[in-house]
């Protein structure tokens, strides 16, 4: 029925606020020919090729995504589902493989909002022009809601949110591709300006420019390469309004429940029925830290009422997943790329190729992506092993 | 080519016009606002949701909604945030926003919370996390905008 | 693994303020669904056609998915075109990653500006500065065309009169509204589609109807128009040879085609492209040939991106008989495609059939 497939070649350009010195094409280019060397492939091989590029309005150009399509000849298709992205891109780059039509893809991901001036003012025109555009809603402020909830519903702390930030500073001092190098401690981050209570300022994600490529080989295109296998791959979109998610009994604003209902699938066609202990690195979207705690329950990795009990026994047990060994968006948010850059972070984990920052022994990783506010969940499971 | 190449930066704006519909639920709903100072909601007829602002569709039921009800004008704020940072093209802060779940409705809506001591924000913040009890306020010549009402503490 | 149609539902419309856009979708996809027979529960996976400029939000998937069915539902959004989006249903459905397929795409012109969405396709530093849009690249085709055979010219005449004539008698056509950019020397207005409100939608599976895609291909080519063949469209040969090749049929053979094509010249060339045309024959097959176009193609509506679903559901009412008054007979074969921006650089072709 689904057939076999595996990641075995991750291409990434370096992130940061601006690449003056690439055209969006070069940035293409780039993860692109870094994938296919990654996979020792040319793109020859490559049956169909996946875009992913969210807001054309972060890079100031209508189709960036047409500017460098190599290989001319190849099926070509664009997704755009904000900031799950880079993972949407990487999962139809999988059916096409899965379906056959395909033995090998290349996705890829590319964010050029170093280009945009005014990139906030652009992520405010995600909400709805009749009911919400007079408001300050934000990516920031939404957030913010979600923030203050879990603070009331499960007694999360300002604390909580900076020691979580502060982690995925710490892991990005030893990803020399991320945005972000500062050692920032948790009193760095209560200390920072705050945005929309209970949010500060170095809690939330820089904006980054970068691209994310991905090369995808069914099972007989393998060969002796060094494979991460995708075990499991889901996805699920929610609701659009936030107040239309309070009340349901199928779970609250705070809830996660796309985050949830895609862990279910994707754990189960991974075999995962632990997540403590059958996962052994999480690659976790979040574009705030609080957003991150309103994931672990969600991945199964604690009850609801327990998640600030986890916050601390992340530093605590070794025997926990390691969260955003590469830093996380906390360190770098290429947003059209963030999702895929979990994916392949992850993948890379699983091949024992992530450096530095490469956690010892993993066997499992889960990656996942977020994309509107909370609207749109991925859950991506990579291993080691050939699924049966 | 050098390595002294300089390098180009062409300086851009990204100014598309629009003209939404809002189509004739969302302008009944202003009208309400507007002339009687109501805030409506639809119910599906299969969930049984009361749906605020009232929607032509149930998304979640995938079917359209029956009948319209007035809610509110009092309800329970679920949530909120401070808002103490400026961004450009909204108002000055600090601002106040919410999630308030009106009397009648299933569904929470979004708007501004006015009336509130801000001089101490984790003090402000303490007392909104106790979902206080909420009414909605008209300002005195309602446009048919959902800026026509705000909320205010009981 | 045989994909089906299962439902489908279209509606050409302009500027009904009683609806918005997420209303608008509403209704086709909801339309389509019950064309189906099937219950939502039924349906697990969402696939979308449609850009965030012409929507005029970020994100625009964020308000409309679920406006098409997306609730707690694996949905996907493609900056595509429909026939793009189509063929990428065809993928999760095959590779067994979801079991029944709503698929939908959109686009309302009397709520944005297509020349301003066409202006800037084009690059900053190359292309944009000198003001083009698409209807320019056509233009030059259209001038290649034109300018070298009386005969074509001749053919071009005809090829107006019939399409506007197909689009006149085609009851899902506009009737009222919508309107015209102005066309650059040498195209005229009989060449330009016809800006309108489009929403298509239907439901695909694996489990056996009446209609049967029996092929599928895909193509890409260059972004800079000057790295192009001018007088041919090759993306959309690819695409058509590798659908067609899958179906086990040539071009010739389709009893019906419906070509995607931003102008009518696009149109004419793409009937070459898919081999219903001999090559410099095209407009020649706009002007006479029944099975070409018969909806009135880009005369009937427009808007990126939702046009090769649209033709994909022409090409279906053909084959179930339900065209209209614009029906042709005994139609057991269609060919559909579709094109991207820029300028159709990348083309999807879908071929089906009647049981």
């Amino acid at each position: 029925m689904k057939s076999r497939m595996a990641v075995v070649g991750v291409g990434q350009t370096s992130y940061k606020r601006a690449h003056t010195e690439l055209s969006s094409a070069d940035m293409i280019w780039e993860a692109a020919e870094k994938a296919l060397d990654d996979a020792g492939m040319d793109i020859s091989a490559v049956d169909a090729i996946v875009m992913g590029v969210a807001p054309d309005a972060l890079a100031g150009e209508n189709g960036v995504e047409k500017t460098a399509i190599f290989g001319a000849g190849k099926p070509y298709v664009r997704v755009n589902t904000g900031g799950v992205t880079g993972s949407s891109a990487a999962f139809a780059g999988a059916s096409y493989v899965g379906s056959g039509r395909a033995k090998v893809s290349l996705v890829i991901s590319l964010e050029r909002m170093g280009q945009a001036t005014t990139s906030q003012q652009v992520f405010n025109t995600i909400f709805d022009p009749v009911y919400e555009k007079d408001f300050p809603l934000t990516t920031i402020t939404m957030a913010a809601l979600r923030a203050s909830m879990l603070m009331r519903v499960y007694g999360y702390s300002e604390r909580d949110w900076a020691e979580i930030a502060s982690r995925n500073y710490r892991n990005a001092l030893k990803n020399p591709l991320a945005h972000i190098h500062k050692d920032l401690s948790p009193e760095d981050i209560l200390a920072s300006p705050l945005l929309a209570w209970p949010i500060h300022r170095f809690e939330a994600c820089p904006m980054s420019e970068g691209a994310c490529a991905l090369v995808i080989a069914g099972e007989s295109s393998v060969g002796d390469r060094v494979p991460a296998w995708l075990q499991g791959m889901a996805s699920t979109s929610d609701a659009y309004a936030m107040g239309d998610r309070f009340h349901r009994p199928e779970g609250t604003l705070v809830d996660l429940l796309s985050l949830r209902r895609s862990a279910e699938r994707a754990y189960a066609d991974a075999g995962i029925t632990d997540a403590r202990k059958d996962i052994d690195v999480v690659e976790l979207y979040s574009p705030f830290s609080s957003a991150e705690a309103m994931a672990y329950p969600a991945l199964g990795f604690c009850a609801p009422e327990h998640g600030p009990r986890f916050v601390q026994e992340q530093f605590t047990d070794l025997s926990l997943p390691s969260f955003n060994p590469s830093g996380g968006p906390q360190a770098a948010n290429p947003v059209s790329a963030t999702a895929m850059v979990r994916i392949a972070e992850a993948a890379l984990q699983v091949r024992g190729m992530a450096g530095e920052r490469q956690v010892p022994g993993v066997r499992r990783a889960v990656a996942t992506g977020q994309g509107g506010a909370t609207q749109f969940s991925t859950v991506c499971v990579l291993g080691i092993e050939r699924p049966d | 080519m050098t390595d002294t190449t300089e390098l180009i930066t062409i300086p851009g704006n990204w100014n598309f016009d629009y003209t939404y519909f809002a189509g004739e639920a969302a302008s009944r709903f202003f009208a309400a606002l507007k002339d009687s100072q109501q805030i409506m909601g639809a119910r599906c007829p299969s969930c049984q949701r009361v749906l605020v602002p009232a929607r032509s569709f149930c998304d979640a039921c995938f079917k359209r909604t029956a009948d319209w009800v007035p809610v509110g004008p009092e309800g329970t704020l679920e949530t909120f945030t401070i808002i103490t940072a400026a961004f450009p093209g909204l108002p000055k802060p600090p601002i106040v926003m919410a999630y308030v779940t009106l009397d009648g409705a299933d569904t929470a809506l979004v708007n501004m919370v006015n009336g509130l001591d801000l001089s101490d924000i984790g003090a402000a913040a303490a007392q909104l996390q106790r979902q206080p009890r909420v009414r909605a306020k008209f300002i005195d010549e309602p446009q048919g905008r959902i800026t026509d009402l705000s909320f205010v503490l009981i | 693994m045989p994909i089906y149609i299962e439902g489908v539902a279209l509606e050409i419309s302009f500027a009904d303020a009683r609806r918005n856009l997420s209303e608008l979708i509403f209704d086709t996809v909801r339309a389509s669904v019950d064309d189906s027979g099937r219950e939502m529960d039924e349906i697990d996976s969402v696939v979308l056609a449609a850009h965030d400029l012409v929507d005029g939000r970020s994100l625009s998937s964020m308000v409309t998915a679920p406006a098409a069915g997306a609730y707690l539902r694996d949905e996907i959004r493609f900056s595509d075109d429909g026939a793009a989006a189509f063929a990428a249903a065809m993928t999760r459905l095959e590779a067994g990653d979801n079991r029944r397929s709503i698929v939908a795409a959109w686009g309302r012109s009397s709520e944005h500006d297509p020349d301003a969405f066409s202006r800037a396709l084009f690059d900053p530093y190359m292309t944009r500065p000198l003001g083009l849009d698409e209807f320019v690249l056509s233009a030059m085709r259209a001038q290649l065309l034109l300018s070298s055979d009386g005969g074509v010219r001749e053919a071009h005449e005809r090829a107006v009169t019939r399409r506007r004539d197909a689009a006149g008698r085609n009851p899902r056509a506009l009737k009222a509204g919508g309107f015209t950019s102005a066309p650059h020397f040498p195209l005229d207005t009989g060449d330009m589609p016809l800006w309108a409100d489009i929403t298509v939608s239907m439901v695909l599976s694996t489990e056996p109807t009446a209609i049967r895609v029996t092929g599928m291909g895909q193509s890409s080519e260059p972004y800079l128009f000057g790295d192009r063949p001018l007088r041919s469209i090759r993306s959309l040969s690819q695409a058509a040879d590798r659908a067609l090749a899958e179906a086990g049929t040539p071009g010739t053979a389709m009893d019906v085609a419906e070509v995607d094509g931003l102008t009518l010249i696009d149109e004419a060339l793409g009937l070459e492209a898919v081999g219903l045309a001999p090559a410099g024959e095209g407009m020649l097959g706009l002007a006479d040939d029944p099975r070409a176009n018969p909806s009135g193609g880009g005369a009937s509506g427009y808007s990126r991106p939702a046009m090769g679903l649209l033709r994909i559901a022409e090409a279906i009412l053909q084959l179930r008989g339900q065209a209209g008054p614009v029906q042709l007979d005994g139609v057991r074969t269609a060919l559909a495609s579709g094109s991207s921006t820029v300028a159709g650089q990348t083309q999807t072709v879908i071929v089906l059939e009647a049981a």
